[in-house]
């Protein structure tokens, strides 16, 4: 500390006297009658108006006398015989002179007078202290004061703060519920929009595959017509060889339209019971003759507890086995092709099925076995070079296996043959509930019972189809088989020919221009219900069972068939038209209408 | 010579307050601030909430339990202690340095701050029945423009140092005649930068004018008062230098003259509080 002490601090603002007159003043208010005087050790007196205990003379002995007597009190007898007495007070720094008037006794003479004295002057002293307490009291009420107004601040700005924060929030609240409304807006269209993309692919999907299976008719149904023609070598080898690869290129396309089909979601899988058994000897059937010309064995074991009948997609299950053992076959030069179907579980409930394909065939290098389930895949680049294929087969096979909630897995041994393993968990069916769908006779034409009889009686046929190569292809096949036949290109054409001439069936293209074939069956079938309007038309006046109509279509989809079934026709035939299947429907017709007698054809 | 303005203009470029500080200030004044933003500045600043910890658990607050939450300390100490603890934070940054034999200390002139801060704040409370945050504050500040002449204009300063006698002039005119403008103009500037409440401008501008009466309480009295005493106890930037105390002050203090003794007899234990909670170098 450098400078002045603490308590001396405001010393220069002050006379040096407040404490002497404070003192004094307290000491008046005691003894009112008494006449005191302060003899101050800076020279100061008090009061300075003269209020003298005693003469001058007194007063300059009575001091003289007190500074000797250190600290004690001193008294002194005046002139008048009134007692003087003089006190030394250190707090203050004086000496204190007081007389009491009319009192002849000396007061320090008895102690209770001594007492008395000291009692008064500590009296003084301890105002002047009380007065310092209260100042420092008055500062505590001061901060006191501070505080409670700092507490009540804090209370309202509590408060203050309690309310900005429910605003904050509230406004939070809303821009978020906005955000939410907006994302969701927007979320939705997105949603119409993949929805709309998604139904355009598919429409387009539908449509390539009519535009694509137009021409494959085309050229497969004439090259099979130009074979039956007489032709030499050279011609019939060419023939053949268009056929043949025609063949081949109806396989691909039906591979890429189910690969996208599957990758579009677009593919639905049917869940009705079926004979599994039946469906593998189905298969193991289209490849007997193969196998014996290759002169490979070919095995089919069938685990004796597998139910009799599942729930599943047949069709779907039948093309990946007939892929599989397509491939085993393909790749296999000796040795044998084996189908084994075994049960890994089995409760009343489910039965979790082992389908094994076994060959003793080319095999594949282990680092290609994962890659082969892949688009485009094959074993290796020469594969495809010696053996063709599109590599589209196992990848459909993967997926659907996949689709039907089984997995699909290969163990191969390069030279020595590939194992191809799926497992499907199936629902058993129980077969007093159930009528068993029979396998769809697709597009195999293997599979056609291929001696099919000339119809017996020229059946009337009515060919309803715009497309004039199709027109043309059709038209010999059914004439060939010997029926009658006229030809119309759309719906509205086909009401006319009704309502003129009679027919046992109609064959009706499911896409024509102007009015298309559900359409105009639904007409007809309108027509057949009520009597008033069915005596207009030829054809149907006088039948006693409704009209056959059998649907021409490109659209080998599940919603194709159902809308088939769904205006009313009676059967469908998917494009192109395979002969033998025509044939076939021909023939069943014919024996109808053996069986039931003909409508005549009217007079006139 | 220079102005007021470019001096101001020239420091800012040079020293910045810390980010932490500028933004606690501004939310002192923003009325839709509230705690959970003061929590999220502070965050921010390891040493900050290290002091405030330190401030809230001290005999000042007397708090019976150790608070130990950011938060939490935030509602105790209040918006207006925690603008204070970082501005002193702040400004002894600004204060350090460029100490030379020579020429202008700026150790003795933050002890003179400091001194007078706490000074002013117990007179604030204690005789006026205020709360002292801003008063505080102030005294912290009053004299930042002596930093900003140090730093620019080092030379012209000490000759104004030189010439001031408290006798004859104050030492804002010694600066007037020799650098063209004085601390309190200077600080002022630079405090309405840092958007300091207008009392404490006031208050920075107004702290050498003897001449005028200034009203008892207001911010700039306090700081006189503050500023006599610290100087009296030998704490003014130029040691045994400092402006006598005003005349409409010698007289109220002679009026309550017992409160200021008992003041005066409080002062070391605050002081030795205040070091303990600010680590000042008193």
């Amino acid at each position: 500390m450098t400078g002045v002490e603490f308590e001396n601090v405001f010393d220069d603002l002050l006379d040096g006297d407040e404490e002497l007159k404070a003192f004094y003043q307290v000491l008046r208010e005691q003894v009112p009658q008494a006449f005191i005087q302060l003899h101050g050790d800076n020279g100061v007196v008090l009061p300075e108006v003269v209020d003298q205990p005693c003469s001058s003379e007194g007063v300059a002995q009575l001091l003289e006398k007190t500074h000797a007597a250190g600290g004690k009190p001193v008294a002194e007898q005046g002139q008048d015989g009134e007692w003087c007495y003089g006190l030394r007070v250190d707090k203050v720094s004086a000496v204190l002179l007081f007389s009491l008037p009319g009192r002849t006794g000396n007061l320090l003479a008895e102690s209770h007078g001594r007492e008395l004295l000291q009692g008064v002057i500590d009296y003084a002293l301890l105002q002047q202290e009380q007065q310092l307490l209260q100042i420092e009291n008055e500062q505590i009420y001061r901060q006191i004061g501070v505080l409670k107004q700092k507490h009540t601040a804090l209370i309202e700005d509590n408060f203050r703060q309690y309310r900005l924060i429910q605003d904050k929030e509230k406004e939070y609240a809303r821009t978020l519920e906005s955000e939410i409304a907006r994302q969701t807006a927007e979320l939705r269209n997105t949603n119409a929009r993949l929805e709309e993309a998604s139904r355009l692919q598919s429409e387009f999907l539908a449509n390539m595959s009519h535009e694509l299976r137009t021409p494959m008719n085309a050229i497969i149904g004439f090259s099979d017509l130009l074979l039956e023609l007489k032709l030499d070598k050279e011609s019939r080898e060419y023939a053949q060889t268009i056929k043949n690869a025609g063949m081949n290129l109806l396989v691909l396309i039906n591979d890429i339209l189910d690969l996208a089909k599957i990758e579009a979601g677009r593919i639905e899988l049917d869940n009705s019971p079926f004979d599994l058994r039946e469906t593998v000897d189905n298969v193991a059937n289209l490849f007997r003759i193969p196998a014996r010309e290759k002169k490979l064995t070919f095995v089919v074991e069938i685990a004796p507890e597998l139910p009799a009948l599942l729930y599943g997609d047949n069709n779907r299950l039948r093309q990946i086995l007939i892929n599989l053992v397509g491939n085993a076959m393909k790749f296999t030069a000796a040795g044998e092709v084996a189908i084994t179907i075994g049960l890994q579980d089995l409760t009343s409930e489910r039965a979790q099925v082992v389908f094994t394909v076994r060959d003793s065939g080319i095999g594949i290098p282990p680092e290609r076995q994962q890659a082969i389930f892949d688009k485009f895949t094959q074993a290796d680049g020469s594969t495809t070079r010696k053996y063709g294929g599109t590599g589209l087969g196992l990848a459909i096979c993967h997926q659907l296996v996949q689709l039907m909630g089984g997995s699909i897995s290969v163990k191969s041994v390069e030279g020595q043959g590939s194992s191809f393993y799926f497992t499907l968990p199936l629902k058993v069916a129980r077969p007093e509930t159930v009528v068993v769908a029979r396998p769809e006779q697709g597009r195999d034409a293997e599979n056609i019972p291929a001696e099919a009889q000339p119809a017996r009686s020229a059946l009337r046929v009515l060919l309803v189809e715009d497309n004039p190569v199709n027109q043309r292809l059709a038209s010999i096949i059914i004439k060939k088989q010997g029926c009658e036949l006229a030809v119309a290109g759309d719906g509205i054409e086909a009401l006319v020919q009704l309502e003129k001439h009679v027919f046992d069936l109609v064959l009706m293209d499911v896409q024509m221009p102007n009015m298309d074939g559900l359409e105009a069956t639904r007409r007809i079938r309108k027509i057949e219900a009520s009597a008033g309007t069915r005596a207009q038309y030829a054809c149907l006046r006088n039948r006693t069972k409704p009209l056959s109509i059998i649907g021409l279509t490109a659209h080998a989809r599940k919603e194709d068939e159902q809308s088939c079934y769904g205006a009313g026709m009676n059967g469908f035939l998917t494009k192109p038209i395979i002969r033998a299947r025509l044939e076939a429907v021909l023939v069943e017709e014919a024996d109808g209408c053996a069986a039931q007698g003909r409508p005549p054809e009217p007079a006139g | 010579m220079p102005t007021a303005q470019e001096l101001v203009r020239k420091f800012s470029d040079l020293k910045t307050l810390p980010h932490v500080a500028l933004r606690l200030t501004k939310l002192v004044n923003d009325d839709r601030s509230t705690m959970h933003d003061f929590e999220e500045v502070i965050k921010l600043d390891p040493v900050l909430v290290t002091r405030l910890l330190r401030l809230v658990n001290s005999p000042y607050f007397g708090l019976i339990n150790k608070v130990e939450s950011i938060p939490k300390a935030v509602v105790y100490v209040g918006m207006k202690n925690l603008r204070n603890l970082v501005a002193v934070e702040a400004l002894r940054n600004l204060f350090r340095g460029g100490e030379n034999e020579n020429g202008f200390s700026r150790k003795n002139l933050w002890i003179h701050s400091a001194t007078v801060a706490i000074i002013a704040e117990m007179i604030a409370k204690r005789i006026f029945g205020q709360e002292g945050e801003d008063v505080f504050l102030a005294g912290i500040i009053h004299d930042i423009g002596l930093i900003v002449e140090d730093q620019l204009v080092g030379e012209s300063l000490w000759s104004a140092c030189a010439a001031y006698d408290p006798t004859k002039n104050t030492l804002a005119l010694c600066e007037m005649e020799a650098i063209g403008t004085d601390h309190c103009l200077v600080g002022n500037l630079l405090a309405k930068e840092w958007r300091l409440p207008n009392e404490v401008l006031k208050a920075i501008r107004l702290h050498h004018d003897m001449e005028r009466k200034h009203s008892l309480g207001s911010i700039t009295s306090i700081l006189q008062l503050a500023e006599y005493v610290a100087g009296k106890l030998g704490y003014s930037p130029l040691v045994g230098r400092f402006d006598p105390l005003p005349d409409y002050l010698v007289r109220h203090v002679r009026s309550s003259m017992t409160n200021y003794k008992v003041i005066m007899r409080d002062l070391p234990t605050e002081m030795a509080k205040a070091k303990d909670l600010y680590e000042t170098d008193l």
